[in-house]
């Protein structure tokens, strides 16, 4: 077995909704391995966003502990949340979120200027196919090429554990699996964690393990022993 | 009516910057109609004074003229009425001699009906004929706390005598007192006006009997004031014509009128500013509205709204708070605007006039909100027209990111990191955004600059130049006329406080150059002259010489003449009074009070024909600083009863005088330049906001990457800075041109503003501009800490 990279026990998050408390997780232990690419499955509302959150430090858990490593990332202030982020935890988003001022190069040396062992930036444009893209815009970018360079974004930084939020989610069905397969070569090639989340049942097929959450718990969990290749994922 | 109650809603969700337009819009409206109203209550009362109390239209100063040839001035072409009057001013006799108080005794025709410049009496009663009783201005009065039938013990024709004071009264002539011309404050308590009827007056001054020394007159419809002078010139040669001028130039006027001016002018630049301030908050909120509820506009679209209907229902928003915002600023207004004439009127003592309730005035102020806030609500919400019903049920179209001009230039595009060169971008992707932060921060800029020089150069020097570095007597003994100078010098010489004693002779002059001409007083000097020193630009000293003249720079360019130029001069003074003379300029120097012409005191003997004369004395004591205020007294003391002496003044009283007025201005420049401040304060903090709303996905996402809140928020300041140092770049010399022009437009024949500003005056504007933008974006930063990542980045574009 594989050693955990990521601890969490316990997790729970209320946010306050106007004048009542909403329990997005209600008590969620999960643990994750390095070089796993763990898909977390759910419908609208279940927590997986939340729990994404709370993994890559942009938000923190109300109650319960998430250990990264001897780091205890429930107790960490804004600054530590600030290098957490930027060190270890890569995010990729259905919208790409990329700043549409910055060509794709200066958009994947914006992740690796402030990271402390960056990969190659050039190196990075050749692997997700964009070397000949490197100096458009986003808005001359289509949706699977922008998506591409926010992985390249995220990988930029080198971080140890990648987070990608319905990163199909805007894109057709060959684009959509050849962000998957980058995805899964990356783990492969440079050892990353991948948590991938996303409400479409047949992109878990190629998970290592399929987390499944309903209404702020898990359901259910299943060890995937023989993932499919991303060019098999159909929707 | 639905959707009335949208807007109720949405406004009630961003109270905060609704609200802040709107007290913006209450203040500007305020201003508006408070200094509007006050200025037009000003400007009737000064009307009705003017009316009632037949304020004349030209004066005249001369040396006497018989009191039965006012008639045939009376009968002139072009004259409508004329009145003759003496008028004298006196020293009061004060017990301890400590400060000198003066009077000016104006002469009243009992017996003349509708004279001109009459007084309106306030309290007391009639005057008799040969009594020496009077009617004191009301400053005079209260600032010494007068009583009716009190007596005032005046020095006049070498003798002390008791005035009575009979009334109190106020004079179109003298709403604003001034004792002379170059003064730049009154003091009531030193100076004040006594009408005092002729008969008595005549008594007073034997010399003359029957005679006055001014005349006042009006003309009639359609009469040409400068004709009507050149008549009178040839007319009243005789009687030695000291000057005729307009309403124009008579000094009360001139200051009233200016001050009524300011007031409006008041009344205009602060609502202009902050109705502007009001109307970009307005366009944001509305820009920024209109593209969050683009789904919602799609919405009503689709369900058959008509694109007027929407853009009526988001143009209603700016329209609700300029009608509440107007209604409320303009009540306000008209509520503070008869407080605010109060405090006028006590400063000028004109007789008041109020104004109650006007709908206009309502209307008005209603009216110029409605047009300015919905001037920016129209351009904040215009994209609802563009937008057809699918576009507006989609999320735009990521913004178009483009290289900037300046990253055309390799090193410099080397030289940028990735947030610099957002930041460049983002200044040229928002042209409007950046257009405004420019110039609100070259404006601000340019106001500190221009305030903090005022303040610290050219207020000081103006004020202070004339009293410090021109004038370093201790005090200045004048006589009652021109008199033979040796004796009185060594007179003076020999007193045993006095080490140094110097004559000065001021000769009223004419100068003339080709068709122009100009009335000054050219002031003789002792060539080594060390109580009176004329200084260059650089502060050199200037001898005056023998040979030639003089001249102060604005009398110069006045004269339109330069060194090397030659003059003609006329003067009573001259042996024969109607010959004119030749004199050569030889040096042209500053002057910022008055306006004279200098030249050695032999050579203008030589050229008037006269023998040695002087008409005043400058005199140093012994032993430095520290007791020149007793020993002015003491010389007071001693001459108190000599019908030589017109007055002793001390130099250090004046300097007191004008620190004093100085402190009071002071507030004045401190507003200027809070309101430097506050503008380039609001300006960052508004553009900060603005920014942080616009791109907050952008910024969301730089914080996902793992950048601190400061290295997110450098982008944004990045950005602010480059505009900054560029605004402030040409904000400072915009500064120097304000002050030209304030200097320009300040500057009269009595005053010159100096208009030099100094690199401290715009280091200060830059750094004060620079210390608001730091602060404002240290409250901007504080908005940054608290965004939300997972809210925004959650949310759809």
């Amino acid at each position: 077995m594989a050693s955990s990279i990521l601890v969490g026990t316990g997790l729970k998050k209320r946010y306050r909704m106007g004048e009542v408390d909403v329990y997005a997780l209600k008590g969620v232990d999960f643990t994750l391995y390095k070089q796993e690419l763990v898909v977390v499955l759910g419908e609208s509302g279940s927590g997986k966003t939340t729990l994404v959150n709370l993994l890559g430090g942009m938000d923190q858990a109300t109650e319960g502990e998430l250990m990264f490593g001897e780091t205890a990332i429930h107790q960490c202030d804004e600054d530590e949340l600030t290098e957490y982020r930027r060190n270890q935890v890569g995010f990729i988003f259905q919208f790409y979120n990329l700043m549409p001022n910055l060509t794709a190069r200066e958009n994947i040396s914006l992740g690796a200027q402030i990271a402390s062992d960056p990969l190659d930036v050039q190196d990075l444009l050749e692997q997700v196919g964009l070397a000949d893209r490197a100096d458009h815009f986003p808005s001359q970018l289509s949706g699977g090429e922008q998506q591409r360079v926010a992985i390249a974004r995220a990988l930029a930084k080198n971080p140890r554990l990648l987070l990608a939020d319905e990163p199909t989610g805007a894109l057709d069905l060959p684009t959509g699996r050849h962000i998957l397969a980058l995805l899964r070569r990356f783990r492969d090639e440079y050892s990353k964690a991948v948590v991938l989340i996303t409400h479409n049942t047949n992109i878990s097929q190629l998970a290592d393990r399929i987390i499944y959450l309903k209404d702020g718990r898990i359901e259910w969990v299943h060890e995937n022993d023989s993932p499919i290749a991303p060019e098999e994922v159909n929707w | 009516m639905i959707l009335w109650r949208k807007m109720m809603r949405d406004m009630w969700g961003n109270l905060g910057s609704y609200l802040a337009c709107l007290v913006l819009v209450v203040i500007g409206m305020v201003a508006f109609l408070a200094f509007a109203i006050a200025s037009n209550n000003m400007a009737v009362s000064k009307d009705i004074l003017y009316r009632e109390q037949n304020f004349a239209e030209g004066f005249a100063e001369l040396v006497a003229m018989p009191e039965h040839y006012v008639e045939r001035v009376r009968r002139m072409d072009g004259v409508a009425q004329a009145t003759g009057r003496l008028v004298r001013d006196v020293q009061v006799y004060d017990a301890e001699g400590a400060a000198s108080v003066y009077l000016r005794l104006v002469s009243l025709d009992l017996q003349e009906h509708g004279r001109l410049n009459d007084v309106l009496l306030l309290k007391g009663e009639p005057l008799a004929a040969r009594e020496l009783k009077g009617w004191l201005d009301q400053r005079f009065f209260h600032a010494n706390d007068l009583e009716l039938g009190e007596t005032i013990r005046i020095i006049a024709g070498g003798r002390v005598r008791e005035l009575v004071v009979g009334g109190v009264g106020t004079s179109p002539e003298f709403v604003y007192p001034m004792r002379t011309e170059a003064e730049i404050y009154t003091d009531p308590q030193r100076f004040g006006i006594a009408f005092v009827p002729a008969q008595a007056m005549w008594q007073l001054f034997t010399d003359y009997d029957r005679a006055f020394n001014s005349l006042v007159f009006s003309l009639e419809p359609g009469a040409d004031f400068e004709r009507v002078k050149e008549r009178l010139e040839l007319e009243l040669e005789r009687f030695g014509v000291l000057e005729i001028y307009p309403r124009v130039d008579q000094t009360s006027h001139f200051v009233l009128t200016e001050e009524i001016e300011v007031i409006n002018t008041m009344a205009t630049f602060f609502p202009v500013i902050i109705l502007m301030v009001a109307g970009f908050i307005i366009y944001i909120v509305l820009r920024r509205l209109v593209e969050q509820q683009r789904g919602q506009i799609g919405i009503l679209k689709a369900f058959g709204y008509g694109k007027r209907q929407i853009m009526f229902h988001y143009l209603s928003y700016s329209l609700a708070l300029a009608a509440v915002g107007g209604a409320l600023g303009g009540l306000i207004g008209m509520w503070l605007a008869n407080p605010l004439t109060d405090m006028l009127y006590e400063f000028f003592h004109l007789p008041p006039v109020y104004t109650g309730f006007s709908a206009s005035a309502l209307a008005t102020s209603i009216l110029i909100c409605v047009g300015v806030l919905g001037f920016a609500g129209y351009h904040g919400c215009k994209a609802v027209l563009r937008l057809t019903p699918v576009e507006a049920m989609q999320p735009p179209a990521p913004p178009v990111g483009r290289r900037n001009l300046l990253e055309k230039f390799p090193l410099l595009a080397r030289m940028l990191t990735v947030q610099g060169k957002m930041a460049l971008r983002n200044i040229s992707r928002s042209r409007s955004r950046t257009a405004f932060v420019f110039f609100g921060l070259m404006i601000s800029c340019a106001m500190v600059a221009f305030t903090w020089a005022l303040a610290t150069e050219a207020m000081p020097k103006f004020m202070f130049y004339q009293y410090e570095q021109v004038e370093t007597h201790d005090a200045k003994i004048t006589l009652d006329g021109p008199r033979r100078r040796h004796s009185i010098h060594r007179e003076l010489q020999g007193l045993p406080d006095v080490s140094l004693a110097e004559p000065m002779a001021e000769v009223p002059v004419k100068l003339s150059h080709r068709w122009r001409r100009e009335n000054v007083l050219l002031i003789g000097l002792l060539p080594q002259a060390r109580l009176y020193n004329i200084l260059d630009v650089d502060g050199r000293r200037v001898i005056p010489g023998d040979d030639g003249l003089l001249l102060s720079q604005r009398l110069a360019d006045n004269l339109a003449v330069g060194i090397g130029d030659t003059v003609e001069l006329e003067s009573l003074y001259l042996r024969d009074i109607y010959d004119k003379v030749e004199v050569d300029v030889v040096a042209i120097v500053p002057q910022y009070m008055g306006m004279n012409a200098y030249m050695g005191i032999a050579g203008l003997e030589e050229l008037l024909g006269q023998e040695a004369f002087a008409t005043s004395f400058l005199v140093e004591f012994v032993g430095g600083p520290g007791p020149e205020r007793e020993r002015v007294t003491a010389l007071r003391e001693l001459y108190r009863e000599s019908d030589l002496l017109a007055g002793v003044d001390s130099r250090l009283e004046q300097l007191d005088l004008m620190v004093e007025y100085w402190e009071e201005a002071g507030w004045i420049i401190v507003l200027y330049v809070a309101i430097g401040v506050v503008f380039s304060f609001a300006i960052i903090y508004i553009s900060s906001l603005v920014v942080l709303s616009e791109r907050q996905r952008e910024l969301a996402s730089m914080r996902v990457l793992g950048m601190s809140s400061g290295e997110v928020f450098s982008v944004i300041t990045f950005e602010q800075w480059l505009i900054g140092v560029v605004a402030v770049v040409a904000g400072a010399p915009l500064g120097r041109v304000i002050l030209g022009a304030f200097a320009q437009s300040w500057s009269t024949d009595m005053y010159t503003m100096p208009a030099e500003m100094s690199a401290q005056s715009l280091l200060a504007g830059v750094a004060i501009t620079f210390a608001a933008i730091w602060a404002s974006q240290r409250f901007a930063l504080r908005k940054i800490r608290r965004l939300s990542m997972v809210a925004v980045l959650k949310a759809r574009e």
